[in-house]
Formats: structure tokens, C-alpha cells, sequence
């Protein structure tokens, strides 16, 4: 578990992160989102004790990464936004070093990096040397030393970042697989990336949290939104939709064509019914066919876009 | 810091560095001994070791230039600084990793004391001084420019930087000569090769072993506070 209590980081004049706080409990997938400069690759750094806080504590397993730094540091694997490769040494030779720094026991070192080589998919390329790789097992050897030690903790800097399509595909399966195992916490400015794997994510903005939520619909308390297209002029409807249990909001649309009506339904998702359900039978009773009727989820992109022009807009 | 020693030790065999620096250390040290030893018929050991002590200045900044640096510029300093190990054993690894190539290296002139001892005599306690002085001389320079090589972002610059600082406590000692009595005294009490001199006349000299270590000693505490400081001020 990783938690930031108030943290803030400060260098020169510059203000990195601005009282952070929040957890990443045990097996959580955490995207950390943000535009260029956002405070993603700071907050990273911090929870792998690369550099202290200026302000604040940042507690990994309940421990004070400041007051007990090696205890710390051995629960957490990090891939940086640069994978840390030394060019001149195989992939086996890398492994086998960063095993040793993370304190694996001399007598375990082969059998674990063999695992790791396994789990990366690095078997074809293991006595190649770093420098000869290409970028997308480069990536891999990364994740491979972010392994080392078995920590349970992975933190990755952008993980996919300068990819082509089907590395992406690779990586983000690797990723896939190992929050099944390990608590991850990773960067990146793509959101389906984040969408695709993640629990949940934390919007970061000009060193502030302007967004933490879940990403899985079971756990969100968002409303739902409703796009319906009814083959009806009937402006009564707007009305009737009120009397339902679940509608919080109706917003009608222009439409092109006069014999149809647009509207966008806010609805609750606590009632018992359904609110598609609720909708259908409405519109049934009405004898207003239905054209469409479509669930807009309030996406991340929305969400980001919301959040990060809004704080700009206020500056 | 065994692992930084070993990983190392196996970049330096890897890389050309090693092979360079052994390579022209030998050929340069041939050339002394070729003008010291036979063409003058002498057997002078000390006077050989002492000549080749100024390889150091030339030559360590090779050895050390990318230990620190590198890992700057190829930012792999993230994997160390997040890894369950310290500053201080880091720095104690690559320095011992240096320090082995440069004992490497001087064992290899151990083939010039055969061939003196072939044709000539060797004292084993001169012997024994002047490779002492010559090793502990050698760690100071290592350390020295360790230290440089933390407070500089590229290899190259930790080189030029560090030849710059050799070169200057070289000079130290012409300084001394002529700079005024108070601060000639203190420069020739600073000066590395004044401190080995005695080593280099078959005196075995404890003030001088105890010089070298605590500029070694310095120069490493140095480096680790260089590299804690720069996490903490700027990040990296």
C-alpha cells in the first residue's frame, strides 16, 4: 500500500506537487493521469524514494519511506520513464546485477532471473546485449529489472511511451498480467490506456489532484446519462419523463428532423429498476417507438478534459 | 556493494576503458623503462616506480570519468538511488572497482622488476616501499576524481575536469617552489607527490600512508554527500 499524506515538492521556486494525499491500497491497478508537466514523473519519483519530499509523508506499507528507506525500497520495483540499461551488459548480466542490488540471495540469483526472463518474455533475447535490443524489448528489460526482488509494489513511468502498435499490445498485456499479482501504480497521458487496465486513476493538474476516482462502473456512484431519440413531437414527454423514479434531469435537443425528439436523460442508478427499463416502459405506455436509447458514460476523457481546461480556464 | 563492484568491474572489461587505459599505461611505462633502465644499463627501481606515479595524473581520469557521470547522463542513476542500497555503498563499490583495474595495472609492471632482477639486483624492501606509495597515490587519484566525476552530468567533462585537477595538484608542488615561504610550506604539505616522495627514496613513510588515506577517505565522503545533495536539492 502506498499512501501520500500532504505531500509537496518544491524545486527552486518551482512548485512540482501541492499537498498530495491519497492510497493505492494492496492490488490496486492506479493510473496516474496528466498533461506534460502535470507532476506525474515527481509523485512517481517520490514514492520510490529517488528524491524526499519537500513537505509531507509518503508511507509505503505503513512505513515512512524518509525514516526507513531500504525497507522501503525493497517493496517497490520502478521503471522509469527511461529504462536504466546498461548498454554493454546482456540482458542475463543486467538481470542478474539488479537481483543482487535488490538483495536476492547469491544461491536464488539464477533461478530468479530465469522467472523473470519467463514472465517478460525475454527468453529469445537473454544473452544480447542492452545496447542491441530494440525499443519494445528495451521497455521489457526495463520492467524485467522493476521485477527484481519480487517487490510487491510496481511504480512504471509511462510504461508505453514511444512504442509502435503492437509492442503496445505486448506491454500493456505484461501490465495486464502482473496487476493480477502485484499492486501497480503507473503513468501515462493516454487515457484508453488507462480505461483498459486500471481500477482507478488519479488526474493530476499543475501539481494537484483534480480528479480521484474508480474506473469500474460497479463501484462508481456517477449518475447515468441517457441519450434517447423518440419518434415523437411530443413535448409532454419532457414531463412525463420527470414522473419517473429515476430521472434527475431532462434536457431536450434540437433536432433536424420535426417527428423525432432528442434528449438527454440524467438518471440515478440507486433505484431498483433499471432506468433503461424504466424509460422503455414509459415510452411503451406513451406508444412513442423508440429509435435509439444509449448509456453515455461520463468517460475519462470527458472527465479530463473537464478538469484540466476548467483549472486552466480559472487561471 | 559487491554488486556494484562486480557489475563494475565487468563494464570496465566490457567497454573499451579498461583495455585503453591498461594498454597505454604499458606502453607508456616500456617507453620509461626503456629510457630509464636500458639505455642507462641502471637497475634504480624507485626512480622507474616514481617516474611512472605521473601516469596516474594522466591516466585515472579514464578510470573514473564514467563511473558517476554516466549514470547521470544515461539516468541509470534511478535504478541505484531506488534500490535497497546507499550512497555510501555505491561509491565504495566503484571506487573498488577502479582501484582493482589500477592494481591489475600494477601488477602487470611487475614483468619490469623481473627483467631488472634478471640482469641486475632487487631490493625487496624498496621494492616493497615504492609499489606502496605508488598504490596509495594511485587510490587518492581514483577517489579525486570519483569525486569529480559525481559533481559533473557527462563523462567527457568528468575527464577534462579531472585531468584539469591533477594537473593543478602536479603544479602544486612548482607553486610551492616559488610562491612565499608560509604558503609554499602549506602547499608542499598538501602536495600528493611531495607526501609520496619519501616512499619513492625506500623510506616507508607513515605520515604518507596516512596522507593518502585521508585524502582518499575525504574525497569518497565527499562523493557521497555530492550525491545526496543533488537528489535532494534538485531531484536528479
Amino acid at each position: 500500500m502506498i499512501e501520500f499524506r500532504q505531500v509537496s515538492k518544491r524545486f527552486g521556486q518551482v512548485h512540482a506537487l501541492r499537498q498530495v494525499s491519497f492510497t493505492a491500497p494492496d492490488g490496486c491497478v492506479l493510473g496516474l493521469l496528466g498533461v506534460n508537466g502535470a507532476g506525474k514523473s515527481t509523485a512517481l519519483n517520490l514514492m520510490t524514494g529517488y528524491y524526499p519530499p519537500t513537505e509531507g509523508e509518503i508511507l509505503i506499507d505503513g512505513m515512512d519511506i524518509q525514516a526507513k528507506p531500504r525497507a522501503c525500497k525493497r517493496r517497490i520495483g520502478y521503471l522509469p520513464e527511461q529504462p536504466p540499461l546498461y548498454d554493454e551488459l546482456t540482458v542475463r548480466e543486467y538481470l542478474r546485477f539488479v537481483s543482487e542490488l535488490r538483495e536476492v540471495s547469491a544461491r536464488d540469483v539464477r533461478r530468479h532471473v530465469e522467472n523473470v526472463v519467463d514472465l517478460c518474455g525475454l527468453k529469445p533475447v537473454i544473452d544480447r546485449r542492452l545496447g542491441k535490443l530494440s525499443k519494445g524489448y528495451r521497455q521489457r528489460a526495463g520492467i524485467a529489472q522493476a521485477l527484481c526482488g519480487d517487490p510487491p509494489t510496481l511504480i512504471l513511468d509511462e510504461p508505453t511511451v514511444g512504442l509502435d502498435p503492437r509492442q503496445i499490445v505486448g506491454i500493456r498485456d505484461l501490465i495486464g498480467e502482473l496487476g493480477k499479482s502485484h499492486t501497480i501504480v503507473f503513468s501515462t497521458h493516454l487515457l484508453h490506456e488507462v480505461q483498459q487496465l486500471c481500477s482507478r486513476a488519479i488526474i493530476l493538474h499543475e501539481g494537484h489532484i483534480v480528479w480521484d476516482g474508480s474506473l469500474r462502473d460497479s463501484e462508481s456512484e456517477a449518475p447515468m446519462i441517457l441519450h434517447a431519440v423518440i419518434q415523437a413531437a411530443d413535448h409532454g414527454i419532457v414531463q412525463a419523463f420527470y414522473e419517473l423514479e429515476c430521472v434527475l434531469r431532462v434536457q431536450t435537443m434540437p433536432s433536424a428532423d420535426e417527428t423525432l425528439t432528442e434528449c438527454v436523460l440524467t438518471c440515478s442508478r440507486s433505484t431498483e429498476e433499471r432506468p433503461q427499463a424504466q424509460v422503455f416502459r414509459l415510452l411503451a405506455e406513451r406508444n412513442a417507438p423508440i429509435i435509439s436509447l444509449t448509456e453515455e458514460a461520463d468517460s475519462l476523457e470527458t472527465i479530463f478534459l473537464r478538469v484540466t481546461t476548467g483549472k486552466e480556464a480559472e487561471q | 556493494m559487491t554488486a556494484v563492484w562486480r557489475k563494475e568491474l565487468r563494464s570496465y572489461f566490457l567497454t573499451p576503458v579498461a583495455w585503453v587505459y591498461m594498454g597505454v599505461f604499458l606502453a607508456l611505462s616500456s617507453l620509461f623503462f626503456y629510457i630509464q633502465i636500458l639505455t642507462k644499463r641502471s637497475s634504480e627501481l624507485l626512480t622507474f616506480i616514481s617516474l611512472i606515479s605521473y601516469l596516474w595524473m594522466l591516466l585515472t581520469p579514464v578510470l573514473t570519468m564514467r563511473l558517476l557521470a554516466e549514470e547521470r547522463s544515461r539516468r541509470t542513476d534511478q535504478l541505484l538511488f531506488t534500490s535497497p542500497v546507499s550512497a555510501a555503498s555505491i561509491t565504495l563499490g566503484k571506487f573498488l572497482a577502479a582501484v582493482t583495474v589500477l592494481l591489475a595495472t600494477v601488477v602487470l609492471t611487475l614483468t619490469y622488476v623481473l627483467v631488472i632482477g634478471l640482469y641486475g639486483r632487487v631490493y625487496p624492501g624498496e621494492m616493497l616501499t615504492g609499489y606502496l606509495g605508488l598504490i596509495l597515490q594511485g587510490c587518492a587519484f581514483v577517489a579525486i576524481d570519483l569525486l569529480i566525476s559525481a559533481l559533473v552530468r557527462t563523462p567527457v567533462v568528468a575527464a577534462v575536469a579531472a585531468f584539469g585537477v591533477n594537473l593543478a595538484l602536479w603544479m602544486m608542488d612548482l607553486f610551492a617552489e616559488t610562491a612565499p615561504p608560509w604558503l609554499g610550506k602549506i602547499l608542499s604539505f598538501l602536495s600528493l607527490y611531495e607526501r609520496t616522495e619519501p616512499f619513492m627514496m625506500g623510506q616507508l613513510s607513515f605520515a604518507g600512508i596516512f596522507y593518502d588515506l585521508s585524502v582518499a577517505f575525504i574525497a569518497l565522503i565527499l562523493t557521497v554527500y555530492a550525491l545526496d545533495r543533488r537528489r535532494w536539492k534538485q531531484g536528479g
